[in-house]
């Protein structure tokens, strides 16, 4: 065909279909297919960044800032229907928003009549994205979401929505996918590519470097943060040979990588955001040090009188865009390098790990940097007496490295494993439930808990909210629970219905936070469903002092000063003056 | 005109001492809409008016109560009423119940659809009423059907598509009603259809009202792969045709039009082919009867449906009536 027209509306087209398919390797072969086809490089490479990054590219930092409220009630009114009474429901129906508004697009004479699709192109359809980036009121950007509706069929409407949201479509169709996409349509290696977007981090300009044949002229960069390496729990997975590890304590803190270069100094956080302004002890540190071209990988934690102190401190300074000099005398931070990713002028994530912690304990050593302490394990009883003492520490429990291992970015294997210790149960009364959405739209699936203050002379009602749980059941569990949650409505608020308290919950948690914005002042860290109780009533409920006396054994249990045996190495004499 | 709830899913006009889908121990009269379960009287003293097909269905379903066959267009009457019944569309005898008395008029629809299923009587209704009491099964904006012609297309592409892969093709559908109207879309490719055992057993009532069904046999699990085969997904995630591996499998329902259906059943096609008429078609319908006061029932939005009733002058109110999710 000649008349092939590679616009918005057919990668819209695309999409849906992949939607539509079941199995992973026919959605790749149709992507691929579609990506072969795309004659210049700037549609290949928007249709690969569409797809699998959004509007922006992942790097760029961009957002739309296009929240589900605005492309909503904008929605309402190219509808001419009322957003509270009409829309919502709608939504609620459909557990999705950009659905819902496709749908409707489709079904009201009102909005077909305004609709004239234009058959828009990729380039076109970039620069209105652009436009929202530079808009701030939320009146100009309804009134650029509403011209563009007027040029676009309801499947381009929806995907140009689900775009504006960054990240997964989805489709069932993740980056990985379109990675794989990639190699299949150029005939490359499936590492190969995913390597080369690793190193550029743009699935843009992966896709094109792919088609040239010049995935080699991809190089990792300073100040573009790599995916960090992943450690997997160690009960998921079959481990033979423990003598191949190395154990380091799990330090209770939070994930870093540091890139430096003289003067110039960013810290990266987990999710790949830079977060350097919230640590400027952190910038003066690395300043004060006049490093090469280095990149770390390691954690930052609250670092007091020669202790490490618990997450739920450097959880107040996590928020803070600029810490004041209160915030940073009171809980002080330090940043401990476990791994070394570029030095020398190289990446070095291709080295084992023995030979980056040889270079990463001579930068320590000439530059006096904290890094974490090595050792080796030959048994379980190793591992057993390692554990109790990072405990004792303060932290979190031990990592285990294998020793003939790269540095993996972006992968979750069994090179590094988790030693951890598992946090706490409660069992909880559903107090609310929330219709989900996406995949599990039209149930309900998410559950506000609540904890008894019955007998607490501090509250008036019986049960108050200590979190929400949306995960840990099986599909039969959440099947029951829909139906004793219809026999327990007495109330509707829009998507969420409030409950006659009765159905008992066990919640795992990994541990409790103060929360002051909370009712019960304190919040639960990663709950999950661990069992529904239905041999339990309500009266049978953890309490709010159950919860304070667990958060208070946690801070009132002394982390052993590291000023003999540390779980990391610092020397603080500095002669470099 | 008084109106009270009976039983699980219908109710009782004690004026005219009338219940319709229930029974009730003062009602002289009790006319049934259609033979799904959730509207079927289950006593067994019920005197239940209804059409013939329904009368017939219900005594396959269990029914031992008396029965008394209407003609559509057939009056019935009694010093309270006089009643009329109107084919719905909506399965296979599906009527809308008509009482008039002395004072004022009333449509109670049951479930319906306009345009009708064809595999049904078809539909028809009174000009005007003064009291409509109504479903909304399907009560948002967001639900609008594609035509009858369309979604012919659309369940006999799946199935012959499929066949010519060499899989087989899998409907999930409810057992009376759906089945039966697949099975009346795919007749034309003529290929034998196993429909689960609880469907077949309605089939007869089907041809005897002359709707064609095609070659179909009663579901073999042994037999079953490389024909067409039809069950309600309660049937399917119970083992059935899991000896067959290749199949695809595509769900029936106007539920089918939201996408999550999708990722919650596993299909590999979601054909939005319900038994209700949609959200317009509702509107439009209780536009064109210019009631004096519209009822909604069976519904999950309720004061969507009244926003747009009151836009159109109509007054409205809700009863509040269990909706058969099963559609």
């Amino acid at each position: 065909m000649n008349t092939e027209n590679f616009n918005f509306y057919t990668l819209c087209k695309v999409i849906q279909t992949i939607r539509q398919t079941r199995s992973t390797n026919s959605k790749i072969r149709i992507f691929a297919e579609y990506l072969r086809r795309l004659k210049s490089d700037h549609d290949l490479h928007l249709a690969a960044q569409f797809t699998a990054e959004g509007a922006f590219e992942e790097i760029s930092g961009k957002r739309a800032s296009v929240g589900s409220r605005t492309s909503g009630l904008a929605a309402a009114k190219f509808c001419e229907i009322d957003y509270d009474l009409v829309f919502k429901p709608c939504r609620t129906a459909t557990g999705s928003s950009s659905e819902t508004i496709e749908r409707l697009m489709n079904n009201i004479p009102e909005a077909i009549e305004k609709r004239d699709p234009k058959n828009l192109s990729l380039e076109q359809v970039d620069e209105i994205f652009d436009r929202l980036y530079t808009v701030s009121s939320r009146a100009d950007k309804e009134k650029i979401l509403w011209e563009t509706w007027q040029r676009m069929t309801p499947v381009e409407i929806k995907y140009f929505i689900r775009m504006l949201g960054q990240g997964s479509l989805r489709i069932g169709f993740e980056t990985r996918s379109v990675v794989s996409s990639i190699a299949k349509a150029f005939k490359l290696d499936r590492e190969d590519v995913r390597y080369a977007h690793m190193i550029t981090g743009s699935i843009g300009k992966t896709a094109i470097l792919a088609k040239h044949n010049q995935l080699e002229e991809a190089r990792f960069k300073l100040f573009h943060p790599l995916s960090f390496m992943l450690a997997s729990p160690i009960e998921s997975r079959a481990v033979n040979n423990i003598e191949d590890y190395i154990a380091e304590e799990k330090f209770d803190g939070m994930r870093a990588q540091v890139h430096v270069h003289g003067d110039e100094i960013k810290i990266y956080s987990r999710d790949l955001n830079d977060i350097t302004r919230s640590f400027p002890d952190i910038i003066s540190f690395f300043r004060e040090r006049q490093l090469p071209p280095t990149v770390f990988d390691g954690e930052i934690c609250v670092y007091k009188d020669d202790t490490i102190l618990p997450f739920q401190l450097l959880q107040k300074r996590m928020g803070i865009k600029k810490p004041g000099k209160k915030v940073l005398d009171k809980y002080p931070v330090l940043f401990i390098a476990y791994d070394l990713l570029f030095t020398n002028r190289k990446p070095i994530f291709d080295l084992k790990l023995p030979e980056r912690r040889t270079l990463l304990e001579e930068l320590a050593e000439e530059y006096h940097l904290p890094t974490s302490v090595q050792f080796e394990i030959s048994s379980d009883d190793d591992i057993d007496r390692l554990f109790k003492r990072a405990l004792e520490h303060g932290n979190e429990g031990l990592m285990l490295k294998h020793k003939e291992s790269n540095y993996e970015y972006g992968q979750r294997r069994k090179s590094w494993l988790k030693v951890k210790k598992p946090g706490g149960s409660f069992d909880t009364v559903i107090m609310y439930a929330h219709a989900g959405s996406g995949k599990r739209g039209g149930t309900y699936s998410d559950f506000t808990l609540g904890i008894s203050v019955k007998d607490d002379e501090r509250y008036e009602e019986e049960f108050i909210p200590i979190g929400k749980a949306y995960g840990g059941y099986t599909d039969d569990e959440l099947r029951k629970i829909n139906q004793k949650v219809k026999e327990l409505t007495v109330e509707r608020y829009g998507p969420t219905l409030g409950l006659i308290p009765e159905l008992v919950v066990e919640i795992e948690f990994d541990d409790i936070q103060v929360n002051k914005r909370t009712k019960a002042g304190y919040t639960m860290r990663l709950p999950r469903f661990k069992a529904i109780r239905w041999d339990l009533g309500p009266s049978d409920t953890n309490t709010l002092r159950d919860v304070e006396n667990f958060y208070q054994q946690k801070i009132e249990n002394e982390p052993l000063s590291q000023i003999e045996n540390p779980s990391f190495s610092f020397s603080t004499s500095s002669d470099q003056s | 005109m008084k109106i009270q709830k009976a039983g699980y899913q219908g109710l009782y006009f004690p004026d005219l001492k009338v219940a319709v889908d229930a029974h009730h121990p003062d009602a002289d009269y009790v006319f049934v809409s259609h033979a799904h379960a959730d509207h079927m009287p289950r006593n067994r003293s019920s005197k239940a008016y209804a059409s013939k097909a329904t009368i017939d269905l219900m005594r396959h379903r269990g029914f031992k109560g008396e029965g008394h066959a209407l003609d559509f267009g057939e009056t019935v009457e009694s010093d309270r009423f006089k009643a009329k019944i109107y084919p719905a569309g909506h399965i296979l005898g599906s009527a809308m119940i008509y009482l008039e008395s002395d004072k004022e008029s009333l449509l109670y629809t049951g479930d319906f659809r306009t345009p009708p299923s064809p595999a049904t009587e078809g539909f028809e209704a009174p000009d005007q009423v003064d009291i409509l009491i109504t479903e909304a099964t399907f009560s948002l904006p967001i639900y609008r059907w594609k035509t009858n012609d369309e979604l012919a297309e659309e369940v006999r592409s799946f199935a012959s598509n499929t066949l010519a892969e060499h899989y087989t093709p899998v409907f999930l559908a409810y057992n009376l009603g759906k089945a039966q109207e697949i099975m009346h879309l795919v007749a034309p490719l003529d290929q034998t259809v196993m429909i689960h055992g609880a469907g077949y057993k309605m089939c007869p009532v089907y041809d005897e009202n002359g709707i064609n069904l095609g070659k179909y046999e009663a579901y073999d699990r042994e037999t079953c792969e490389g024909n067409i085969l039809i069950c309600p997904s309660s049937a399917f995630s119970n083992g059935f045709a899991s000896n067959v591996s290749k199949k695809r499998i595509a769900y029936c329902s106007g539920w089918a039009s939201n996408e999550s259906r999708r990722t919650q059943l596993t299909v590999d096609k979601l054909i939005a082919l319900s038994d209700h008429l949609d959200f317009f078609e509702l509107i439009d319908f209780c536009k064109q009867l210019s009631p004096k006061k519209v009822y909604i029932t069976h519904t999950p939005n309720p004061a969507v449906v009244k926003h747009y009733l009151s836009k159109e002058k109509i007054d409205a109110g809700h009863i509040d009536i269990e909706m058969n999710e099963e559609d």
